[in-house]
C-alpha cells in the first residue's frame, strides 16, 4: 500500500520531465534572423514581438513570431519598452517552436547596435 | 468583442501583462495556496486511505477542512487573476478546458464524501473499530480526490508549455 503510493507520487514528476525534455523548442536549429519589429508587446509573463523578414529584392517577406523574455528580466537588462517600437530593425537568435512554424524563441535580441540575452 | 476579449483588454488584463511586479506576485500568492490546498487535502486523504489510524479521521477533518477552505480564497483569485491576463488564449487550450473539468469533478467528489462518507464516520473512527480502518466509500473518495489534484497541478504546470 505505502509502496504503490509513493510509486504515484514519483510517477508524475517523471512524466513531467520526460515531457520537458522533448522540449517544444527545437535547440538542435539555432536560427538567426533580422527584421522589422512590426508589432511588440513588453509584457508578463512573456514579452513578444512580431517581425518581418524580408530577403533581399523580395517583395513579401515572412513575418515570425518571436517569443521574448519577462518584461522584468528585459528591464533589468537594458531593454526598455522603446527599442521595441515597431518600425525598429532587431536581429534575434533562437530556436524554432517545432510545433508552431513560424514561432521562435529568442535567447538573444539586437537592437540599436546592443545586444542583450534573455534566458 | 467576445465577453472574454472584453476580460483580457480590462484594467486589470493589462495591468497583469504590465505591471512589472503583479504577474509574479499573483503566481506567489497562488502557489502559497496550492501548497495549503493540496497540502491540507492530502494530509486527510492519506488519513482516509487507511494510515496514521491513531489519529482520529473526525478530528482530523475538522482541523483541515476550515485550512482546505482558506486555500481557495488565495487559489481562486489569483488564478482568475492570471486567467484574465491571457483569457483568449486559455480559453482555447485544450489544457485549461481539462484543468476546468478536473477542478469540477473534484468538487463534486469532496460533495459526494460529505454527503455519503462523512455522516458514517462515528462509526468507523470509533476508538474500538478504528484498527479496522476507513470503509471502502472513504478510500476510494481519498484516492480519487488525490489522483484528480496531482491531475490538476499537473494542467497547471502543463499550461505553460502547450
Amino acid at each position: 500500500m505505502k509502496r504503490s503510493v509513493l510509486a504515484a507520487f514519483l510517477a508524475v514528476p517523471a512524466m513531467a520531465a520526460a515531457h520537458h525534455e522533448r522540449g517544444e523548442y527545437d535547440s538542435s536549429k539555432l536560427v538567426k534572423l533580422t527584421g522589422k519589429i512590426v508589432e511588440s508587446a513588453y509584457e508578463n509573463p512573456h514579452s513578444h514581438m512580431r517581425l518581418e523578414t524580408k530577403a533581399e529584392g523580395a517583395t513579401a517577406g515572412k513575418t515570425w513570431n518571436v517569443v521574448l523574455a519577462p518584461l522584468s528580466r528585459m528591464k533589468h537588462r537594458g531593454l526598455d519598452q522603446a527599442a521595441l517600437k515597431p518600425g525598429t530593425t532587431a536581429t534575434v537568435e533562437g530556436y524554432p517552436n517545432r510545433g508552431k512554424p513560424g514561432e521562435l524563441r529568442a535567447e538573444r535580441i539586437t537592437v540599436n547596435g546592443k545586444t542583450v540575452e534573455l534566458r | 468583442m467576445t465577453p472574454v476579449g472584453a476580460l483580457e483588454a480590462s484594467g486589470l488584463g493589462q495591468a497583469m501583462r504590465q505591471w512589472e511586479w503583479l504577474y509574479p506576485a499573483v503566481e506567489i500568492v497562488h502557489i502559497v495556496g496550492i501548497g495549503l490546498l493540496f497540502g491540507s487535502i492530502a494530509i486527510l486523504d492519506l488519513r482516509l486511505l487507511g494510515f496514521s489510524r491513531s489519529i482520529s479521521a473526525k478530528r482530523l477533518a475538522r482541523h483541515v477542512l476550515p485550512w482546505t477552505a482558506a486555500a481557495f480564497l488565495l487559489i481562486v483569485p489569483s488564478g482568475f487573476m492570471m486567467f484574465i491576463a491571457h483569457a483568449s488564449d486559455l480559453i482555447a487550450s485544450p489544457v485549461f478546458v481539462v484543468k476546468m473539468c478536473l477542478i469540477m469533478g473534484a468538487a463534486l467528489n469532496a460533495a459526494l464524501f460529505h454527503t455519503i462518507v462523512l455522516p458514517s464516520v462515528d462509526v468507523w473512527d470509533a476508538e474500538e473499530m478504528r484498527k479496522l480502518g476507513p470503509p471502502p466509500s472513504a478510500r476510494v473518495s481519498a484516492a480519487v480526490s488525490l489522483a484528480i489534484w496531482v491531475c490538476v497541478i499537473a494542467c497547471g504546470r502543463l499550461l505553460a508549455y502547450f
